[in-house]
């Protein structure tokens, strides 16, 4: 959008690490977000996200690594680059005593280049677009999860960010107002926005972002378009009723195959399908196969961070 | 930052239910005064209380001496302590710093707010005290015949509100030293409690110790040893030693505590 | 905390300048700076505890712990002295033959003429007056120079007199003087006993001292009008014995002479460091103060008498509980065996019939 250096590049970090004492919490971290981006951070809870969103804030030093946000360095440059970076860190928070009304111009009149001018617009502005603009005067004491969710995200947009930066942002709302929220940031993102988001929930990430990165245990261990990621494996996924029919057509090209579900390998799904129709074949659902987002996580990361299973004896029930 | 943060104090609720508070001490001890007519033995209770009830325009200056001591601190502390500690664990901290708001300035700003509070407080208490003072205590009025120095020559009443002031002054100096310890605990504990907390304990540590003779060779450093010289201003002529040593103390310790404080937040890790 | 520390110090560790004047001219300065005018702010510190309680005015308290005085001082004539308390203020102002005694909390002035006899009083225990008093006596052969020291600003040359009589309690004085004008700036005084070389008695010290006479406006004593104005005949409880009780103290006392040589029940005696004060009590003003010195550790009971000793001051009280006679209370920087003496010689008095009433 401007022409400063890297403007493709929204966010890079490169070898990014931060010890808490003796913690590892976060281990050589080489992020790439890149502008116009809906960039899903993923990983259990403790490998490190909120860690890595503070430290791209200015909020944590590093401990070794650079970061950069919006072309400059962090936490050098946080002057410039913050109040272009709207953000919601871990949960929305909130002077509890005050209306919402009253919190976002109180926020707004923060920092470095807050004018007075236009800020009930402002205000109004950002409460409107997360659905709370007919809100009353009660104090944030008396909101709801949800509406304080809300409240958090008004409090990161006030200023008409390039970045937003927002940590589980759908947290306490209701499948309504995920919708709302998600359909808000994908606007936002039409309009030029940039988004990182950070979550532990697959579906949330699945359903809004273009690009992925996923953390576990302080590293990351994937980054790719969520295209890339979810494009066909090249087999086709068979449901019927005419299980015994089908296994014998087809048997050698079997992968897989329980009940009525069968996994055909290297197939083109028109022209099995033909071919099913042709030996008379019933077919309830022919698919070709893609991954789901929640295999490929599993499948790179290890035990979630949170089990603290003895080395030897791995935990039951989860895939490594 | 700074407009914000007053913004913030004086929107609170909590800062006028403290200053009522604080308020009241002093407020009671006029009402029972007025009933009772009973003052203070020469020499024991709060300097100027004795002579309140004769000439009640000196109220102020006694409910002064009877908040300084302690509820004042006490005030204080609690709302410097909450400064940096409260703002963090109620999370506002961390979306105050990524505005970005710098982190001295939002101490600077923390301190300023401190000491707007300090000076609403003491005008309260003192304006609250002159209207008891006026309406219920001894009327032979300052205006009519001037007020009485410590010394026992007379005051006139320029020199009197000019003295008063200077007192004034000279007490919210000394919670400005409260302060400053209050905001590095601030940054360096988790809870403004813990933070209130450890700074009532250095002042009422210092007050225990100033009793000690064992403890002299240290006095002159103990916070709160020269709080009580604003009693000095109303000496025949001003008595600058303590007052001059008072002022030397408190705004070492101001930087000291406050340099503390930036040093240590500064780099802080702002995980919570 | 460094830079808190270092504020008061660093004034101090800068090197003191001597001077070669004789121990002898200082002496000679200091007996002689009684109308040297100045003004300044002084503190007494006294390791004498003394059980007296408030019987003898402030004298307890004076020689216990800190005092904390401001002077103005033209002249033995004129002169202000206020004793700072921590919320007011007991002064003395002293004009010609008169003293005021102003009392800020009880918001009252008391006038009253200089007694010849009196117990010690605030003014007593500045530096000057107090070295005045202990180096009355002291000839040149008794004094010798010590290290100077800066005392308040000033680089003072020091004396050191040890008195040569074996009757007094004081086993030397330490004074550090002024040496443009010979004025006291700071004195030591140590007992003799196990500890003469530790920490002093009573050590009076200028704080910050103006080595100039003070205006007119400073020594007078102009009362508010919130302040009552009383006058009273006598000054305490010494002056009054003095004056009304129905003895004659003689002119010689345990070979000591008395100072003055009015008809009165009281006297000082003695010079300098070697000195008593012997009062009449009454029964009842005696009792109280009696029980208070047996509470004292090193207490000497008797059933004629009762003996306190405290570093440099000695204390005795004639007579025991409820006995309705005079007693005699006899103190001062002197041996217990001094003060037996007088003792003995006061219990053998005779009542004589006084012109005054009480």
């Amino acid at each position: 959008m401007t022409g400063d250096p890297g403007s493709d590049v929204a966010i890079s970090t490169t070898g990014l690490t931060k010890y808490y004492g003796r913690f590892l919490a976060v281990d050589g971290l080489d992020l790439e977000v890149r502008t116009g981006d809906v960039y899903g951070f993923l990983g259990a809870n403790g490998s490190g996200k909120t860690t890595t969103v503070r430290m791209l804030l200015g909020l944590v030093l590093p401990t070794s690594g650079t970061a950069r946000v919006l072309g400059r360095p962090m936490p050098g440059s946080g002057r410039d680059v913050l109040p272009e970076v709207g953000s919601m860190i871990e949960a929305p928070a909130a002077y509890p005593q005050l209306s919402g009304r009253a919190n976002l111009s109180l926020f707004d009149a923060m920092g470095r280049g807050s004018r007075r001018r236009g800020r009930a617009g402002r205000v109004d502005d950002a409460l409107d677009r997360v659905g709370l603009g007919g809100v009353d005067d009660r104090p944030v004491r008396a909101y709801s999860l949800g509406m304080r969710q809300r409240l958090g995200l008004a409090n990161a947009l006030i200023r008409r960010p390039r970045l937003l930066v927002l940590d589980e942002p759908t947290n306490g709302l209701d499948p309504q107002g995920i919708r709302d929220i998600r359909a808000l940031l994908l606007e936002l993102n039409v309009a030029g926005t940039t988004v990182f988001v950070s979550s532990h929930l697959l579906l949330e990430i699945e359903q809004m972002c273009t690009r992925v990165g996923v953390l576990d245990r302080g590293r990351l261990v994937l980054q790719e378009h969520l295209d890339d990621l979810r494009a066909p494996t090249g087999r086709v996924v068979l449901r019927t009723r005419d299980v015994a029919d089908a296994r014998r057509l087809l048997d050698s090209r079997i992968d897989e195959a329980d009940g009525d579900r069968i996994v055909v390998r290297r197939a083109d799904p028109a022209a099995l399908a033909a071919e099913l129709v042709r030996a008379g074949i019933g077919i309830d659902e022919l698919v070709a196969e893609r991954r789901s987002l929640e295999e490929i996580v599993l499948a790179a990361t290890s035990a979630g961070s949170d089990t603290f299973a003895r080395p030897d004896r791995p935990a039951s029930g989860v895939v490594a | 930052m700074i407009g914000v943060e007053l913004r913030k104090l004086l929107r609170s609720r909590r800062t006028w239910a403290t200053i009522l508070l604080v308020d009241a001490l002093p407020t009671l001890v006029g009402v029972l005064l007025a009933v009772t007519d009973l003052g203070p033995r020469p020499g024991e209770g709060p300097a100027f209380l004795s002579a309140v009830l004769t000439d009640g325009t000196l109220f102020p200056l006694a409910a002064l001496a009877i908040v300084l001591p302690l509820f004042l601190p006490i005030a204080v502390a609690i709302t410097a302590g909450e400064a940096v500690a409260g703002e963090a664990s109620a999370g506002t901290l961390r979306y105050v710093l990524v505005r970005p708001v710098s982190r001295l300035r939002f101490l600077v700003a923390k301190l300023v707010a401190v000491v707007v509070f300090v000076v609403l407080t003491v005008l309260v208490v003192a304006a609250t005290a002159y209207v008891l003072g006026l309406v219920l205590l001894g009327d032979e009025s300052v205006t009519a015949t001037g007020a009485t120095s410590v010394s026992g020559s007379s005051l006139s009443t320029p020199e009197l509100v000019a003295r008063t002031f200077l007192a004034l002054g000279y007490a919210i100096l000394c919670m400005l030293g409260v302060a400053s310890i209050a905001l590095f605990l601030s940054t360096a504990v988790q809870s403004s409690l813990g933070a209130a907390l450890g700074t009532m304990a250095v002042f009422v540590g210092s007050a225990v110790l100033l009793t000690l003779d064992a403890s002299d060779a240290i006095r002159d450093f103990l916070p709160t040893r020269y709080w009580l010289a604003f009693v000095d201003l109303f000496r025949d002529p001003i008595l600058w030693t303590d007052l001059r040593s008072g002022v030397l103390l408190q705004v070492a310790y101001v930087a000291v505590f406050f340099t503390a404080a930036w040093a240590n937040f500064a780099t802080k890790d702002i995980a919570d | 905390m460094l830079a808190v520390a270092a504020i008061p110090v660093v004034p101090r560790l800068l090197p003191v300048d001597d001077t070669d004047v004789s121990a002898a001219e200082l002496l000679a300065g200091v007996q002689g700076s009684a109308d040297v005018g100045h003004s300044g702010y002084a503190e007494t510190e006294g390791a004498v505890q003394l059980p007296v309680g408030d019987d003898l005015g402030d004298v307890g308290e004076l020689l216990a712990g800190t005092t904390r005085l401001r002077v103005w001082w033209q002249d033995a004539d004129a002169w202000r002295v206020d004793r700072l308390l921590l919320s007011g203020e007991v002064d003395l102002v002293h004009d010609g033959p008169v003293t005021v005694a102003y009392d800020y909390e009880d918001a009252q002035a008391v006038v009253t003429e200089d007694p010849v006899l009196r117990l010690p009083r605030a003014s007593d225990l500045l530096p000057p007056t107090l070295a005045r008093t202990a180096l009355e006596d002291a000839s040149p052969d008794d004094v010798s120079r010590i290290d100077p020291r800066r005392v308040a600003g000033i680089d003072a040359p020091g004396i050191r007199y040890e008195p040569s009589s074996d009757r007094t309690t004081v086993e030397r004085v330490d004074v550090w003087v002024d040496p443009g004008s010979g004025l006291p700036l700071r004195i030591e005084v140590r007992a003799s006993g196990p500890d003469a070389s530790g920490s002093p008695d009573v050590v009076s010290a200028f704080e910050e001292v103006e080595v100039e006479r003070p205006g007119d406006d400073r020594v007078g004593f102009q009362p508010a009008a919130g302040v009552d104005v009383d006058r009273a005949r006598t000054l305490d409880i010494a002056d009054a014995a003095g004056r009304y009780a129905p003895f004659l103290v003689p002119p010689t006392l345990a070979g000591l002479d008395r100072r003055s040589d009015d008809a009165a029940a009281a006297g000082v005696y003695g010079a300098g460091v070697t000195r008593f004060i012997a009062v009449p009590l009454r029964g009842r003003e005696a009792d109280p103060l009696r029980e208070q010195l047996r509470a004292a550790p090193d207490a000497t009971l008797g059933r004629r008498r009762t003996v306190v000793a405290d570093g440099a001051l000695t204390v005795l009280l004639t007579g025991s509980a409820g006995d309705d006679r005079a007693a005699w209370l006899v103190a001062g920087t002197v041996t217990p065996e001094v003060l037996e003496e007088a003792a003995r010689a006061l219990l053998e008095l005779d009542f004589v019939d006084r012109d005054g009433d009480r």
